[in-house]
């Protein structure tokens, strides 16, 4: 039983992977004042991308490792904040919206995954399965833990180690230095921050880029090192659910980590845990559920109380003018 | 006053003819960039883009059963831009008309099975009947969430919508799951299949449209629900004030009006609608529900009532063009030589163009307002109490 | 790039602005402006409001491009772009509403955008404030977060902003509107503590005592002109004003005389969310009873708990015989209430609508303009609005026109037409005549006159006391939620400045 523990932490941890980056993206879009609901859109041509990234490049450039997964992280990365840049011309420049724009962001990225899959894969809905991933690694320690448990800790793509560490430097570059300040000013106050001779829409501009690029990794990671192959719809609402628990965190890095992993949990019980007392009366599909009930519930005031960024959903008319 | 004749007739144009200028041109213009950028593609393509829009076009119009299917395919676009416009109307985000919609399967596919002891009339009307009500249910959630505890509608929408996924999946592997597999279907999830009685009849047999194009009854539905939401918008207590609330809710309280009650009817009257958006795949398509149902239909909708500007009639238009786009997609396959995927492209280039144009043609439009005004004022004497009022 | 050196004797002033002339759309908001700011003094900038004042002072700032005119500091020509210009050109300006990131500190809010390198040290950034603050004896802890702080700490904390990035010239944007008479005074002190240190300060204003008391020079501005400069000494408020406004003043107006009837409202030990703490008043047929207080001291939640819009959770409100505590706003406004918002956009009309749907609002429950079905009965109306209109004199294109294209006072104008049409019994005025010109003031005077001289009762809810002697018969002060003393409009001023304090004893004489 600990055992399947042990693999059902190991899947949550895959999820956890997806839903912090795709929530921090989200989290420094929405600090510096831009609501992003598309970045399920943006998750997807990360899927999309990083598939054909990983599959194209097949050399290895003398290096013994295969740099197709590297390269396919990095495209859906780039790619992702690509695309976020149509969120940030439309929101920030002109003044769309932003909750329209998150929107279209979603309708227009299922269509333009299609598109690009049929450039890439000559079919629109899937790639060729079974593409090259990263290198898998067993986290020292926490792998040799017993009764099952060290099974959570083997075989974990480095995406998953990146994803664990980057509260670091997330929390830091926010909280501890003058871009974050001021960033989270833009989101809080953007006339107090313009006011002061500092610069809205860049900081803005940069708040969406990097929730692109996170969402974009957070796509390639699943479809490169999760499934090894781009499948149409295989990110399966995680954006939205990055999005609940970006909320349940209430905009912080740290809780984030939290929230982040208690959904990625709820993922797995019914792949692993679904026969444990109690749980298997619970229909898998309604379990599926929690991420969304819980944030509901929290949104709703019944359980704590969250504030999200003042300025965040507004659009801030000097932010063209300069 | 006998100044400019062209300038006082300009400055007589009434509002709305004025707005729907304005509109008009920004709608071209998006259009325009649209087509330019689709151009751009095609040619990338090494097609003649006047071929890709005319085999798009051809394509709906070549006879009567390929315009029916056009009109088939625009039906639950209809549905579901109206259910998203009366929420806006009424300042309300309606993310979740995707999610009232995959519910109302579920009720509708309850009520097709359930009730056909019920006779031929009456069994469909009880599942257009739970169809709404299972639209109106779902959508009570985040309506009542919004008025009682402040939960913002968006947010509570788009969780609504992981929801009613789950829902659907939980539905069809536990209490509708079929029960009797029909020789010559494979076992894929789905219900039993429904009654004739439970479906919606056909039509346009006698204008020489094939059952292949999918029209049904629930066109005209779709018509009349339209100018219906139109009606209730404009010439309507309800309708009045919810466009007080959604552009002032202080002034529409300060009026007497109840914020909370006007934006749960609207949800639920927006719930309604959107629980008839599956009908048409539910009750003229396939005739059980399925796993693979079509999605998204509650998201493509908010495309259509931003192309419309949530305006009920412009709706009817709007998701006509966008049905000839998306029943194009073979045509641009087979005719033209392009991936089908092109069209998702030209209709996603055309929403954002749609989005940032009305924008900008928006601001236009109040600087221009507020302009005329102050010329206006301008011109006339400066108040004439300032000379009757001197009693100092 | 120009650093004023502190201390060095200077040949010319700090800030020359030559010929300035800036246009919005369709209104010229500065003509040919030429003013000049000295070192150490307190230079007034007064106006009515729209005639250009913040305009002025936001190019000096950077937020807005002169169309035309020249600055120079110091004697050289500067072109400013933006507030980081303006800084740097030692321009620092405090607007009249804050500009502060609500959830950081004090700290951070002062060395936003002058953080001292990419990574924040904070302690040492706080030391740094807490030695300024204490330089100009400002009271202030950095640490605090500035969403707990009072009104007055977070000016401090905007006027530190400034002085932060070691500003010359400090602009004040109506400092004073939001203060206390207390926390004015303190920032009085503040201010000459500055001037003290050779700093120069341009107060924009229309309060005129005020203005008497902290200014050494004031400008006065009429429609984007400068119309006059004068000294207090030279001056007073009556001449002020004429300045200002272009003619004389009517600081009375004749009452007219009518018999004051039964009560018509009746408030008893009403309390609300902390801002009204058992208030007691009443208001009789054919008397104006107006309101005297300092902002902020529960104006607006004695309005909001009248009309129903909030509600009161102890004591009783009554209408004539019936209680209407707790009841909707319709039921109230259907017994006979009439409501000018102190906010006219906010709670009076809904700007995006038309002159027609505004006319409605608040009647759209009501048979004549609604069927049975619930379906509007447009003829009737629009019948209205062209009604209201005329009987008002509304300045509009036509009843189709937005209400954003109206001018404030026919705003006001369109909203007494309809609050009047039905011809309530109670008229509840708040803040009637704010942001508008001397002719529209008169005109709403006197339609406040004549729902007196019709015996309708009217409680009038104003921050100007000149308007409260001006229409009341009696004058309650207003002060933390309860009424703190009741005077007659032939009780001199100072009585009632000191009730707005709270500093008398309750000498209400109740129902």
């Amino acid at each position: 039983m600990f055992g399947d523990l042990g693999a059902a932490i190991q899947i949550a941890l895959t999820y956890f992977t997806i839903l912090y980056l795709t929530g921090l993206g989200g989290l420094f879009s929405e600090r510096s004042g831009i609501v992003n609901i598309g970045l399920e859109g943006l998750m997807v041509i990360g899927t999309v991308t990083g598939a054909f990234g990983a599959v194209y490049f097949t050399d290895d450039l003398g290096l013994g490792v295969p740099v197709g997964p590297m390269l396919g992280l990095l495209l859906g990365m780039l790619c992702g904040a690509a695309f976020a840049s149509v969120h940030a011309l439309a929101t920030i420049t002109f003044r769309v919206d932003q909750i329209v724009s998150g929107v279209v962001i979603n309708l227009v990225a299922v269509g333009l995954a299609r598109f690009l899959s049929s450039v890439f894969f000559g079919q629109a809905t899937q790639s060729d399965p079974g593409g090259p991933h990263l290198a898998l690694i067993d986290i020292p320690l926490l792998s040799a833990l017993p009764a099952g448990f060290g099974r959570a800790f083997e075989d974990l793509s480095p995406v998953v180690i990146v994803a664990a560490l980057a509260v670091l430097p997330a929390s830091y570059a926010l909280n501890r230095t003058r871009w974050g300040l001021r960033l989270r000013s833009a989101g809080e106050n953007p006339e107090a921050t313009r006011s002061l001779g500092v610069r809205v829409a860049p900081l803005r501009w940069q708040g969406v880029l990097i929730s692109g690029a996170l969402a974009g990794l957070a796509g390639a990671y699943l479809s490169v090192e999760v499934v090894n192959n781009w499948r149409e719809g295989q990110t399966l609402g995680l954006g939205f659910i990055a999005l609940a628990a970006l909320i349940l965190s209430n905009w912080n890095p740290v809780r984030l980590i939290g929230a982040a992993f208690l959904f990625g949990f709820a993922i797995a019980i019914p792949r692993r845990l679904a026969d444990l007392p109690g749980i298997e009366l619970l229909p898998p599909q309604i379990i599926r559920m929690t991420p969304y009930i819980v944030t509901i519930v929290v949104l709703a005031g019944f359980v704590g109380k969250v504030r999200p960024p003042a300025a965040a959903g507004r659009a801030y008319e000097g932010g063209g003018a300069l | 006053m006998a100044t400019v004749t062209t300038k006082v007739s300009a400055a007589d144009r009434p509002p709305w003819l004025d707005a729907a200028i304005v509109q008009s041109v920004a709608l071209l213009v998006a259009a325009g960039v649209a087509l330019l950028a689709g151009s751009l593609i095609a040619v990338g393509y090494g097609a003649n883009p006047l071929d890709v829009y005319g085999a798009i076009i051809e394509y709906a119009f070549r006879d009567a059963t390929s315009f029916g299917a056009v009109l088939a395919t625009a039906t639950p676009l209809i549905f579901s831009a109206l259910a998203l416009a009366v929420c806006f109307k009424g300042g309300l985000f309606n993310i979740g008309v995707e999610g009232q919609f995959l519910f109302a399967m579920v009720t509708a596919t309850w009520a097709a099975l359930s009730l056909d002891f019920m006779p031929g009339g009456l069994h469909l009307l009880a599942v257009l009947l739970a169809a709404m009500v299972g639209g109106m249910v779902f959508a009570s959630v985040p309506a009542v969430l919004k008025v009682k505890t402040g939960a913002h509608e968006v947010v509570t929408t788009i969780m609504m919508n992981g929801i009613a996924v789950s829902m659907v999946a939980w539905a069809l592997n536990g209490p509708l799951k079929l029960t009797s597999l029909p020789t010559g279907t494979n076992a894929d999830l789905r219900s039993d299949i429904f009654e004739d009685s439970a479906l919606v009849p056909r039509l346009g047999a006698g204008l020489g449209i094939e059952d292949s194009a999918q029209l049904s009854w629930l066109f005209p539905i779709a018509i009349v629900a339209a100018v219906a939401v139109w009606f209730l918008i404009k010439r309507m207590r309800l309708g009045y004030e919810a466009r007080a609330v959604g552009a002032s809710p202080g002034s529409a309280k300060a009026g007497g009006i109840e914020i909370g009650s006007v934006q749960i009817k609207l949800f639920l009257i927006s719930g309604a609608l959107a629980g008839l958006v599956g009908m048409q795949q539910l009750l003229v398509e396939r005739g059980s529900l399925v796993q693979n149902y079509q999605a998204l239909l509650g998201f493509t909708g908010i495309a259509v009532a931003f192309l419309a500007r949530n305006n009920p009639i412009g709706i009817i238009f709007a998701a006509f063009v966008w049905a000839v786009l998306s029943r194009g997609d073979t045509a641009v396959q087979l005719q033209a030589g392009l991936p089908r995927e092109f069209v998702i492209i030209l209709q996603g280039i055309l929403i954002l163009s749609v989005v940032i144009v009305y924008e900008i043609a928006a601001r236009r439009l109040t600087y221009r307002q507020l302009q005329r005004e102050v010329d206006a004022t301008d011109a006339e004497a400066p108040s004439d109490l300032a000379a009757t009022g001197g009693t100092a | 790039m120009h650093e004023p050196e502190a201390g060095s004797a200077r040949t010319s002033p700090p800030v020359v602005m030559e010929h300035v002339t800036k246009r919005f759309p369709g209104v010229l908001a500065n003509d040919d402006v030429s003013l000049e700011i000295r070192a150490g003094e307190v230079h007034a900038i007064i106006g009515e409001n729209g005639a250009g004042k913040s305009t002025l002072m936001r190019i000096l700032y950077g937020m807005y491009p002169a169309d035309q005119g020249r600055i120079t500091i110091d004697g050289d020509e500067v072109r400013i772009h933006s507030p980081r210009d303006a800084i740097a050109n030692g321009i620092g300006m405090v607007h009249q509403h804050f500009v502060l990131v609500d959830p950081f500190t004090v700290t951070e809010n002062i060395i936003l955008g002058e953080e001292g390198g990419p990574v924040l040290h904070t302690e040492d950034a706080e030391q740094q404030v807490t030695i300024l603050a204490d330089s100009y004896g400002f009271d202030i802890d950095p640490a605090a977060v500035v969403e707990d702080l009072s009104v007055g700490e977070e000016q401090r904390v905007e006027i530190l902003k400034a002085l932060y990035r070691g500003v010359d010239i400090l602009i004040l944007d109506e400092p004073t509107a939001v203060l206390t008479p207390a926390e004015t005074q303190e920032l009085f002190t503040n201010l000459r503590a500055l001037r003290h240190d050779g700093k120069s300060i341009v107060f924009i204003s229309h309060k005129l005592d005020e203005v008497l008391q902290i200014a050494d020079r004031i400008t006065v501005l009429r429609r984007g002109v400068v119309v006059g400069e004068t000294t207090p000494a030279k001056t007073d408020k009556a001449r002020l004003a004429e300045m200002m406004v272009g003619r004389p003043v009517l600081f009375r107006l004749d009452k007219p005389a009518a018999e004051v009837g039964e009560p018509v409202l009746r408030a008893e030990a009403i309390v609300a969310e902390g801002k009204l703490n058992g208030l007691t008043l009443e208001v009789r047929g054919g008397e104006i009873v107006g309101i005297a207080g300092v902002e902020g001291n529960g104006q607006r939640e004695l309005a909001e708990a009248i009309v129903g819009i909030r509600h009161a959770t102890e004591g009783h409100i009554f209408l004539g015989d019936r209680e209407i505590t707790g009841t909707r706003v319709s039921e109230i406004r259907n017994a006979g209430i009439g409501y000018v918002p102190e906010d006219r956009h906010d709670q009076g009309l809904v700007l995006d609508m038309s002159l027609w749907e505004n006319s409605v609002l608040g009647r759209q429950d009501d048979r004549p303009f609604v069927n049975g079905w619930g379906v509007l009965m447009l003829r009737r109306i629009k019948d209205l609005a062209a009604r209201l209109i005329h009987r008002f004199d509304v300045r509009a294109r036509s009843i189709n026109a937005t209400a954003k294209t109206l001018s404030g006072g026919n705003q006001q104008k369109l909203i007494l037409a309809r609050e009047l049409e039905t011809d309530p019994k109670l008229l509840l005025a708040a803040q009637p005549t704010r942001g508008l010109d001397v002719g529209a003031i008169e005109f709403v005077w006197r339609q406040i006159l004549d729902q007196k001289a019709k015996g309708r009762a009217v409680l009038l809810i104003s921050a100007e006391l000149d308007e409260i002697y001006a229409l009341s018969d009696r004058i309650l002060t207003l002060y933390e939620g309860r009424i703190t003393g009741e005077f007659s409009p032939d009780d001199p001023p100072e009585r009632i400045g000191a009730a707005m304090l709270g500093r008398t004893e309750v000498e209400h004489e109740g129902s």
